[in-house]
């Protein structure tokens, strides 16, 4: 509460009570009061009034100062009306009603927003799922028929696929905590997959791959590893150079097997490297190659972040690596032996 | 006798797609069009292996594999767009053996037919293949020829299977390096005519000459 403003609201009052005793002392003098019995009670009067003053004013500021810590504590602070007491003042009533009644109209929208983005998500899902169906359909044609030109369209068909994937996972990443289920998985079956998944693209742009052999099995969800990898393996392509090469790997390293990814392709300059995973940042080589939207490695991150896989990226003008740093349970080996 | 798959598909050309991407890879297939009586169907098809999608018209793959599995324990494949977790969880649960969401890589799809139907119904004999007097013999990776034997690498036995399975046929270079890419073995371009040209030396040394000819811009035949 600011208390200069407090006392300036007070100024009419103070005014009345000075025109009072400024009346009362000219009705005892001319009433042949002495001047001295005058001057006590102007004192009384004086002092009366400004501890009464100053207690009100105190009392507020203690009441209003509780308000404030209490919305400050709230995490969502238009609930504060839900909260705080009746007021005792009848202004303070009106005020608390209209806190009310903002609070409820506020809730009601949010409520709607919400529901409308839940809405909105169910719908893209489900507009996914229907997608695949005619994709899968192009597919099989173009396999069954194969000519010079099924293999363009295959190529095609294979960045249809992975735009609609990102679009999923980007509807997914918002509400995941019932879209994904850990289980073992193999190291070596989902790279297997995930280069299936872009066998075209990479036949195409003539990469050479280099797969070590991995033993390894961590605990997962394999579609968003297969996911996190296929953004990776589209970015190697997308920023390669001269005769590209791309190296899948796996290292262990204290209490976690680290999944590698290399390739020999651009790099990423060292003042756009911090910033990558950062939504809708394209940095420079994004502004080199068309199509980069910023979103890949975002959603990388985010859903490395959910799967608690810590994504680091190294690079340099020979290339760039990123790993992906599977937790091992030890307690899960021990009991399986 | 080819092993018969059955298709449980709505979308008609997916059906038929499915279903000549099947009979050209050697399985002999159902595919009804009309789904409400495919119970019975099943149970006079006799098929080795269903390839179930879930969501059909006025029923649901699930309903339907729980059906099957009254009175069948045949390999079932649930195909689906829709993946989540909940759909893959249930397909388990209901006994459904291996779970595909579209669109679908085609050689993972025969990959994992291939893999369910070996495992359910264990083929006996040695798997081998013979062109021009030449034996192929997968399970020990060699290739014989009047009476002498030579061992091949994983490339050069998946490379010579390609080329036997469509002996008399030009194979293309491109087609070739695909399927060894669906069979987990990254060969590029060079690399697949430094593999044909050590195959060619391995064979001549049995003396097996000129069994691998190669078309000019084409490809290579046996």
């Amino acid at each position: 509460m600011n208390s200069r403003r407090y006392w300036k609201n007070r100024i009419p009052f103070l005014l009345t009570n000075l025109v009072c005793m400024a009346a009362i002392t000219v009705f005892l003098l001319v009433c042949g009061n002495s001047f001295s019995a005058v001057l006590l009670i102007l004192v009384v009067w004086a002092l009366v009034l400004l501890a009464g003053l100053f207690l009100t004013y105190w009392t507020r500021k203690r009441q209003m100062q509780k308000l404030l810590d209490m919305a400050g504590q709230l995490s969502e602070r238009y609930l504060i009306s839900e909260v705080m007491e009746l007021p005792e003042q009848a202004e303070d009533q009106v005020y608390y009603q209209l806190l009310k009644m903002a609070g409820k109209s506020m809730l009601e929208q949010i409520g709607e927003v919400r529901r409308e983005r839940l809405e909105y998500k169910e719908y893209i899902e489900q507009w996914i799922h229907e997608i695949k169906t005619p994709i899968t359909a192009m597919k099989l044609l173009c396999e069954n028929h194969r000519t010079d030109w099924t293999k363009e369209l295959l190529l095609e068909l294979e960045k249809t696929n992975r735009f609609t994937e990102q679009a999923l996972y980007y509807a997914r990443s918002e509400h995941t905590e019932k879209d994904y289920s850990v289980r073992e998985m193999s190291l070596s079956q989902v790279v297997h997959q995930a280069i299936a998944d872009n066998k075209y693209l990479l036949l195409q742009s003539g990469v050479r791959l280099e797969v070590e052999e991995m033993e390894d099995t961590v605990y997962s969800d394999e579609k968003w590893v297969r996911f996190i990898l296929n953004q990776l393996i589209a970015n190697a392509v997308k920023y390669r150079s001269g005769q590209p090469v791309l190296r899948f790997s796996t290292r262990r390293q204290q209490d976690r097997v680290l999944l590698v990814v290399g390739d020999n392709g651009i790099g990423i300059s060292s003042t756009d490297l911090p910033r990558i995973f950062e939504k809708g940042f394209t940095g420079q080589n994004g502004r080199m190659v068309q199509q980069s939207t910023g979103i890949g490695l975002y959603l990388c991150k985010r859903l490395c972040d959910k799967l608690d896989i810590g994504i680091t990226v190294e690079s340099s003008e020979q290339g760039t690596s990123i790993s992906l740093a599977f937790h091992i349970n030890c307690l899960i080996h021990e009991v399986q032996g | 006798m080819n092993q018969k798959i059955l298709i449980v598909e709505d979308e008609p050309l997916i059906r038929n797609e499915l279903n000549t991407l099947l009979q050209s890879n050697g399985y002999e297939t159902v595919a009804p069009e009309e789904l409400s009586d495919v119970i019975d169907q099943i149970k006079v098809e006799q098929p080795h292996l269903i390839l179930l999608d879930i969501k059909l018209p006025g029923t649901s793959g699930f309903s339907l594999c729980t059906q099957i599995r009254t009175f069948s324990e045949v390999p079932i494949i649930f195909v689906t767009s829709c993946n989540t977790d909940m759909d893959e969880l249930n397909s388990i649960m209901l006994g459904g053996d291996a779970f595909i969401t579209k669109p679908y890589n085609t050689a993972i799809l025969l990959a994992k037919i291939a893999s369910l139907l070996r495992r359910a119904y264990p083929v006996k004999q040695s798997e081998q293949m013979a062109c021009g007097g030449a034996v192929l013999r997968l399970e020990s990776s060699s290739l014989d020829y009047h009476g002498q034997s030579v061992e091949l690498t994983k490339n050069e036995l998946k490379i010579l299977y390609y080329l036997f399975k469509n002996a008399g046929k030009i194979c293309a270079r491109g087609d070739l390096v695909e399927f060894l890419w669906d069979n987990q073995l990254y060969v590029d371009d060079n690399a697949l005519s430094v593999n044909i040209n050590r195959i060619r030396e391995k064979l001549a040394g049995i003396g097996l000459t000129d069994f691998i000819k190669t078309k000019h811009r084409q490809g290579y035949t046996i």
